[in-house]
């Protein structure tokens, strides 16, 4: 075992609940050091004006900031996400209306 | 306010309410009309800024959008007593009573309601059931002098002080609903303030204390979380989730003992709460005890099948075990479920 997962499991707790993201609709694991989010991936506020163009950019950045911060949480060796709405790849998040399109 | 308003001393000098709150909650409410909790919610502000009929149509209608809210029913007896209906609010207290005997609050609030509409043999009986009950009754009658050699006693002063109390109810849980407003939005110095407003208010409530807690660890501010936390279980020791943040707490500070002793009292007094007995199995595995761990997660997918981390941390388990069989069954089973879940592949492929 590298860190205990019941900590890192905790610290991601308080990461959700800090941060701006609506954290009642997701779930959350931790497997030896691998993070397991689910669900559908919404912000508690917009800090942006309406338009649909800076919505996106404002929750593309708000994901970026989010695996950055569980991935330096100490011990953890990874991050899987598999959010509903949202989806990694190659490096980029994209929303998964624009993939099915 | 008019002055009958004023005379049924609805409303408190200095309590602001904010227009901001009422505002948004209207255009819920005009959203979702029937959602009984909006209902209850703006009840509350127009009884704090007050506009008692409003609230109590407001009351009126949470209850019957939802019969069974509890919240709202004793709102609207703490809002009869203030209106001096004595009678209304009679029969909710009384039929609260009936059903939760133990109550020592509910027993506090009849005995001042007796008090105040003259009716001193009743107050005696239930201020003395509130003593038994309520270790915070009994402090506070015994400052106040109605409480001396183990038996309830009126004299000139202790009517005085009776005849003024004040339940405070709606307005403390003015303060607790403009804290979880504020802390919502990440205020939490502001929230703090409400919450402390409202447990200074009414200060056996549990509730105030927990969520006092619940800021302060969001904050950061590990020692005074577990210090309201710890009160609030003392006020309420049948709070589960108390116990299971407490537990998040500690883990979070790395005292693994107490996370450990906390999350498995919280899995006592909630039993059918997956996510706690997840807790619990990974507090178990990171200590070796793999039995106890498996136990637990197995108990968790029981109660929700569909508990993707479970199964997953439960497969691990069964590796560790040398039970490939049972793993490969797991994995097998997370696989149909999220196909692309490469981690999951690759232990199975593994074990293969």
């Amino acid at each position: 075992m590298l860190k205990e997962d019941f900590v890192i499991q905790s610290t991601i707790r308080r990461i959700l609940v800090r941060s701006n993201v609506d954290y009642s609709r997701l779930t959350f694991g931790t497997v030896r050091g691998i993070v397991y989010l689910q669900g559908t991936f919404e912000v508690s506020r917009f800090y942006v004006d309406g338009s649909a163009e800076s919505m996106k950019d404002f929750l593309m950045k708000t994901l970026v900031s989010l695996e950055k911060k569980i991935r330096s949480v100490p011990g953890v060796i990874d991050v899987n996400f598999q959010f509903l709405n949202w989806k990694k790849e190659k490096g980029q998040w994209i929303p998964k209306k624009e993939i099915e399109e | 306010m008019d002055s009958e308003e004023r005379d049924r001393g609805i409303r408190k000098k200095g309590i602001p309410v904010n227009e901001q709150i009422m505002r948004e909650i209207e255009k819920e409410i005009q959203i979702h009309p029937n959602y009984a909790d909006l209902q209850n919610q703006f009840g509350l502000l127009l009884a704090v800024k007050g506009d008692p009929d409003g609230a109590e149509s407001h009351f009126l209608e949470a209850l019957h959008l939802n019969p069974k809210y509890r919240e709202t029913l004793l709102n609207l007896g703490y809002l009869y007593i203030e209106m001096k209906r004595w009678k209304d609010a009679e029969d909710i207290f009384l039929s609260e009573v009936r059903k939760h005997p133990k109550d020592g609050f509910l027993r506090h609030v009849l005995g001042i309601l007796y008090f105040q509409t003259q009716r001193q043999k009743q107050a005696a009986f239930h201020l003395q059931k509130a003593v038994q009950y309520h270790p915070y009754c009994r402090e506070y009658y015994q400052k106040i002098g109605v409480w001396k050699k183990g038996a309830i006693h009126f004299d000139q002063n202790t009517e005085k002080v009776l005849k003024r109390i004040r339940l405070n109810y709606h307005y403390a849980h003015f303060h607790n609903f403009v804290g979880l407003y504020l802390a919502k939005r990440g205020k939490s110095t502001q929230a703090v303030r409400e919450f402390r407003k409202a447990a200074r208010l009414k200060p056996d409530e549990s509730l105030f204390h927990a969520n006092l807690g619940t800021v302060y660890y969001y904050q950061g501010s590990y020692q005074k979380a577990v210090d309201e936390y710890e009160q609030s279980l003392k006020m309420d020791p049948h709070y589960g989730m108390g116990y299971a943040n407490l537990s998040y707490i500690y883990g979070l500070t790395r005292r693994i003992p107490e996370a450990l002793r906390y999350m498995e009292k919280a899995v006592r007094l909630n039993p059918g709460y997956a996510d706690l007995r997840y807790n619990l199995a990974l507090l178990y595995s990171d200590r070796k005890r793999q039995r106890e761990a498996i136990f637990e997660l197995k108990k968790a997918l029981r109660i929700n099948p569909n508990y993707l981390f479970a199964r997953i941390n439960l497969g691990v388990l069964y590796e560790d075990q040398k039970k490939w069989k049972e793993a490969g069954r797991e994995y097998r089973k997370i696989l149909r479920i999220t196909p692309e879940d490469e981690y999951v592949r690759q232990r199975l492929e593994r074990i293969s």
